[in-house]
């Protein structure tokens, strides 16, 4: 009688703690989907292959959920999962989808307009970034890290990401100031 | 904060909040003026990496988790499937191991008139008919009784062969030297023998119509009268 209003209630706090991990897990990717799949897409350059990360990167996360202490720690802990899951890409690659090649960064946008095709323009040169320079810079402006976050979340110290930093946007400052080159780049 | 500290800091991260970096932002217009262009190019920038997320893209998460979960949810059912049909298997054939071991009588018999010892020292006098009571409750041996007093009965007690149920009963022969009789039913996996004996005791074994006899005494005890005996007054 007793074993069985236990079991009774250990199945139902197994259910709820079920649950809880559910919702945990749903609103985790609600929130923060569209953040993860854009790192994605700025690491690898490619649409098919970002969604492909994403769902790995997702999947690592609900396996490992329960160790996942801080809530608020949640976005540089999936892009830790991230970058892991980038770098394994490399290892088991096949094919070639180069960082340094981004110049061939997919076709995903359309410049009908002035504005687009400045955009489109744009995307290009943030591509062509090292990525070495692209990573803090995509930490920064879509993951909103402070620079010593992004320290962490790299491993490296401080002084190196903000050299980094000032690296990267020197040089899409110079590539927008000069417009013959990005009439040039522009064909 | 001096002039390559502030461009370093600047192209870093323009919307930095540090009080000496305000400080040098409004006490230098033309500074002022490139923060202002690098947050406008952080704002280009910004609209230019935010590209257009799959619009399902939440729900394939989402579903992809719960397909994972299904999958391992039906693999464990399964292992604990296959652990329960093991577990069922090994009961079941270790039961059928004990069940159809071959029982070996005689030395049963001996261990047994060894570990109840009280059984030679007690010196009951019992009647036939108490006898007989105690073995139409033994199943298999509900029809047999004895139909006289065979000789005196000491002591008698149930007692177990290897999960068979049998009757244990000393009686004595011709010198009033104490034997003791087993009576079990009958069954294919028990093993008779018809003579045995160890260094303090001797044995016999015989079949009547539904149970196995074995009588232990003594060295020198005359077996076979006992014998005689139970064999004129058991049916």
């Amino acid at each position: 009688m007793f074993q069985k209003i236990r079991n009774k209630k250990s199945d139902a706090s197994v259910l709820s703690d079920m649950v809880d991990k559910q919702r945990r897990y749903d609103s985790l990717v609600r929130a923060l989907h569209t953040d993860i799949y854009r790192y994605a897409f700025w690491l690898c350059g490619d649409k098919h292959v970002a969604e492909d990360i994403t769902q790995e990167t997702f999947l690592r996360a609900w396996r490992a959920l329960d160790s996942l202490k801080d809530d608020k720690a949640a976005k540089a802990w999936l892009i830790t999962i991230l970058r892991r899951e980038n770098a394994r890409r490399f290892e088991r690659k096949q094919f070639d989808y180069s960082d340094v090649e981004q110049e061939q960064l997919e076709d995903v946008f359309s410049s009908s307009n002035e504005d687009e095709t400045e955009q489109y323009w744009l995307r290009r040169q943030i591509g062509k970034l090292d990525i070495e320079y692209r990573e803090p810079l995509l930490l920064q402006l879509i993951g909103g890290f402070s620079g010593d976050e992004i320290a962490d979340l790299l491993e490296l110290n401080k002084n190196t990401v903000m050299t980094r930093l000032f690296r990267a946007r020197n040089q899409l400052k110079d590539a927008l100031d000069s417009p013959e080159l990005r009439g040039q780049s522009n064909g | 904060m001096d002039d390559l500290q502030f461009r370093r800091q600047a192209y870093g991260d323009p919307n930095d909040q540090s009080e000496d970096f305000l400080k040098h932002i409004a006490e230098s217009p033309d500074d002022a003026k490139l923060v202002n262009d690098l947050k406008n190019l952080d704002n280009r920038l910004n609209q230019a990496l935010n590209i257009n997320v799959p619009d399902d893209l939440a729900e394939k998460l989402i579903l992809r988790q719960q397909l994972n979960q299904h999958q391992q949810h039906k693999k464990r059912t399964r292992y604990l499937m296959a652990m329960a049909a093991s577990i069922a298997f090994i009961v079941g054939v270790s039961f059928s191991m004990l069940r159809f071991t071959p029982v070996d009588l005689s030395e049963h018999a001996l261990a047994h008139v060894y570990h109840e010892a009280k059984a030679l020292s007690t010196n009951q006098d019992i009647g036939y008919n108490d006898v007989n009571f105690k073995l139409a409750s033994m199943s298999g041996l509900q029809q047999s009784k004895f139909i006289q007093q065979p000789g005196r009965v000491f002591y008698t007690a149930y007692c177990d062969f290897q999960g068979v149920k049998s009757l244990h009963l000393v009686m004595q022969d011709e010198h009033g030297e104490k034997v003791t009789l087993f009576i079990v039913p009958a069954e294919k996996r028990l093993k008779l023998e018809e003579a045995f004996a160890d260094s303090k005791y001797q044995g016999q074994g015989f079949k009547t119509a539904d149970a196995y006899m074995i009588l232990v005494g003594e060295e020198g005890s005359d077996l076979n009268f006992v014998k005689n005996e139970i064999e004129n007054t058991f049916i």
